[in-house]
């Protein structure tokens, strides 16, 4: 086993326990940090170099699962366990920790969620992490270097830490479901208006169930369910019904000052998380759109349709800019014949190493 | 400027090909919009640390003045400290349960066993003091600190391949240069051995082969970013070296659209429109070709190193294979010869000492047929 793959695996059975207290609190956390004696992770490296190398790595790991598409919980792990890992670090000074520009939005909302929902504990870390100035403010996650070091493989990391998606979640969102409500109450009122009594709409307009975006939403998390429980019970062959039981009263550790709220975003969190975060990625995507379609159409009423068709053409650009992937051109050094009198060498075939050590040290 | 497009949306670096390179953005709007996006202590390179008591914490957060106290304390550091034993961070403890010491502690024991540790651990450490010699640095006059929201850009400039052996693995060099920097400053701190060339041939007057180096005789050189040649025109003698270069493109119609020419001594780098993790070039001695790519952007922070005046600051550099003199096997080669009656081979490397004392007599006069040329070693730079 790799160090890096030794490294994921410490990381990825931190959050997994840290994951079945369900639980968010920093308390419960360091518990499990303390259990594991995880500051031990950066001890017996003697050399500076190597010791800066393996926390850039760890730190670079930790910061994956701070991002979607993980769960809320895995990400406030992932805050705990950036904060552990940045704190007990034995680097001088200490390596920060990289925050790229197209990330920053996602990390503001996450933080403003955090207050939103009065998790003090790990709103309070993020915020000494910014005061501790342990972010380096970055173009991009990692070092680009083309291709002249050997291509690393993105590892991947642990399914079970994702948020649930699929394309049901997908296509209908929050905002989706808002805006078929909008549409739906704009048709009744039209319907209503041109009918004889003008309180409600004529018996031969009646062509669509009055409840049915309410239907769509009980079936979508009626499936959102279903398809957590599935993924729980195949995971672990653990007794469902415990499950449920758990999942209901599970908020009784926490720390009372905020058991209330807590309760309140759990439950939140249980019921939409997947709906909720599908509609954000969504949103953020349009805006992104609309910068670069110059701005038409930006009227509040927009027809799901007029929507889909919009997905649709991200979709295409997508698969573009794939195919400029193929059209990358190695790059190609002539060999340039010098006009200058210039002496004959032969190429020297030796497999000599380059000397490691400066020529100071060789000529004493 | 040219080749700035500005506008919020493109500042944002995206991928063009993942893991690989961004899109085109603009150097100075990417900087300016992360300098909108953080309050100013953040920013900040030197000062005191931002307010932290509990009346701070209460308002940013929105809770009770005895909740932001409780909250120092649940989630002090030392919270995630096992207080039961003394510990030296040097040793991996037996009965830990992770992964990665168990790993590291195979690893270490290996290393024991071999000898080259002494090797890649000299050169680890000349790594670790190159790439760290500078941080912390402060300026001894406080006009060359490096103001708050300045960009970094770090730089690897490839040698030109010369080794046949180097043809997969091109060694570079790292710089660090600052976005508020002109591309002159970058040009002037390239080190090369082609700019220490000295052409002819000097078997009949040794004494004066220094007074021809390229680099006073050669002026000229280009920097190439996403389609602009960045000509350096500082010197009357300086030609436009990428001329030939567009005037072929154009006259071909090799589909590489509009080229354009600019001064460099005009551009800082924040004037730049460029893909991170793209390969660019930078041309001297009308052939010597360097690849350059911008690896990393990023803003500047407290720890880095803010003296102005030691950028571009070099980080890291290869060690090039250097070739010794046949005779004292000792010295760096300062000369080399061709069909040299008094040699074993031909070409023969001599340092400067060796190849007088056996060319020439006390007076000065040629011993022998050769042909004698200065030699730049590459790795003079070393
Ligand atoms: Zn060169
Ligand atoms: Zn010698």
């Amino acid at each position: 086993m790799s160090c890096a793959s030794g490294l994921q695996a410490d990381c990825e059975a931190l959050l997994s326990s840290f994951q079945e207290t369900d639980n968010v609190r920093f308390e419960v956390f360091s518990g499990l940090w303390r259990d594991r004696r995880f500051h031990t992770i950066f001890h017996g490296q003697t050399r500076p170099l190597e010791k800066n190398k393996f926390t850039q790595k760890v730190l670079d790991l930790a910061w994956r699962y701070f991002l979607p598409p993980y769960t809320f919980q895995i990400r406030v792990g992932a805050l705990y366990l950036l904060y552990g890992l940045y704190s007990t670090q034995l680097c001088k000074p200490k390596q920060k920790i990289r925050i790229a520009l197209k990330e920053w939005l996602e990390v503001q909302r996450f933080q403003q969620d955090l207050i939103n929902a009065q998790h003090y504990d790990a709103a309070y870390i993020f915020r000494k992490l910014r005061l501790d100035k342990a972010f380096h403010f970055t173009a991009m996650p990692r070092l680009l270097c083309f291709r002249t070091k050997k291509k690393v493989r993105e590892t991947e990391l642990k399914e079970e830490f994702k948020e649930l998606s699929n394309r049901v979640s997908k296509l209908i969102t929050n905002d989706v479901l808002e805006e078929m409500m909008n549409v739906h109450d704009h048709y009744q009122k039209m319907k209503c208006l041109i009918s004889t009594d003008g309180s409600q709409p004529d018996k031969a307009l009646s062509l669509i169930k009055d409840e049915f975006v309410i239907n769509i939403k009980n079936m979508i998390l009626e499936y959102q369910q279903w398809q957590q429980d599935k993924m729980k019970s195949s995971s672990k062959a653990k007794d469902s019904d415990e499950m449920t039981d758990k999942r209901e009263g599970g908020t009784s550790q926490d720390s009372e000052g905020s058991e209330r709220a807590n309760a309140l975003a759990k439950i939140k969190y249980k019921s939409y998380n997947a709906v909720a975060e599908a509609s954000k990625s969504r949103r953020h995507r349009q805006v992104k759109l609309e910068s670069s379609e110059s701005g038409s159409d930006q009227g509040k009423m927009k027809t799901p349709r007029c929507k889909r068709s919009r997905e649709r053409s991200q979709l295409t650009q997508k698969r573009n800019s794939l195919e400029t992937k193929d059209r990358r051109q190695a790059i190609k050094k002539e060999a340039v014949t010098r006009n200058r009198r210039m002496p004959v060498i032969a190429e020297e075939n030796s497999s000599e190493e380059d000397l490691p050590c400066p020529k100071r040290k060789r000529t004493r | 400027m040219a080749g700035s497009s500005g506008g919020a949306s493109g500042a944002v670096p995206e991928y063009e090909v993942p893991e690989l390179h961004t899109r085109v953005f603009h150097v100075g709007s990417f900087g300016a919009l992360w300098k909108r996006s953080l309050p100013g202590a953040e920013l900040a390179v030197q000062g005191a640390a931002a307010e932290d008591g509990a009346a701070a914490v209460a308002e940013e957060l929105g809770c009770g003045l005895e909740t932001a106290a409780e909250l120092r304390a649940v989630c002090s550091i030392d919270m995630l400290k096992s207080p039961d034993k003394e510990e030296d961070p040097e040793i991996i403890s037996e009965d830990s349960s992770l992964v990665t010491l168990r790993i590291r502690k195979k690893a270490l024991e290996r290393r024991e066993e071999t000898i080259i540790v002494d090797r890649t651990c000299r050169q680890e450490t000349f790594t670790y003091e190159m790439e760290s010699h500078a941080i912390g640095k402060r300026p001894k006059d406080p006009a060359d600190l490096i103001e708050e929201g300045e960009l970094f850009l770090t730089l690897n400039i490839f040698y030109p391949v010369i080794f046949q052996k180097h043809k997969d693995h091109k060694p570079y060099q790292t710089v660090l240069v600052l976005g508020s920097q002109k591309l002159t400053e970058l040009r002037d701190s390239i080190s090369c051995v082609s700019d220490l060339q000295m052409g002819g041939e000097f078997s009949s007057h040794p004494d004066q082969a220094p007074e021809h180096i390229s680099k006073d005789l050669y002026k000229s050189a280009f920097f190439y970013f996403e389609g602009i040649f960045y000509n350096d025109r500082r010197h009357s003698e300086c030609r436009d070296l990428s001329r030939t270069i567009i005037e072929w493109s154009e006259s071909h119609d090799r589909g590489y659209g509009n080229l354009q020419t600019a001064k460099m001594e005009d551009y800082t780098f924040n004037d730049l429109s460029i893909k991170v993790g793209f390969p660019y070039l930078f041309c001297h001695q009308g052939d010597c070709e360097h690849i350059i790519i911008i690896t990393d952007i990023r803003l500047v922070h407290q720890d880095d190193c803010l003296d102005r005046t030691l950028y571009p600051l070099q980080i890291k550099k290869h060690w090039l294979w250097t070739r010794k003199c046949f005779v004292c096997k000792m010295y760096t080669a300062r000369w080399v010869t061709n069909e040299d009656s008094l040699a074993p081979e031909d070409p023969c490397f001599f340092c400067d000492v060796c190849f007088r004392m056996l060319h020439y007599d006390a007076e000065g006069n040629k011993l022998g047929e050769f042909l004698a040329y200065p030699y730049v070693d590459p790795g003079t730079f070393n």
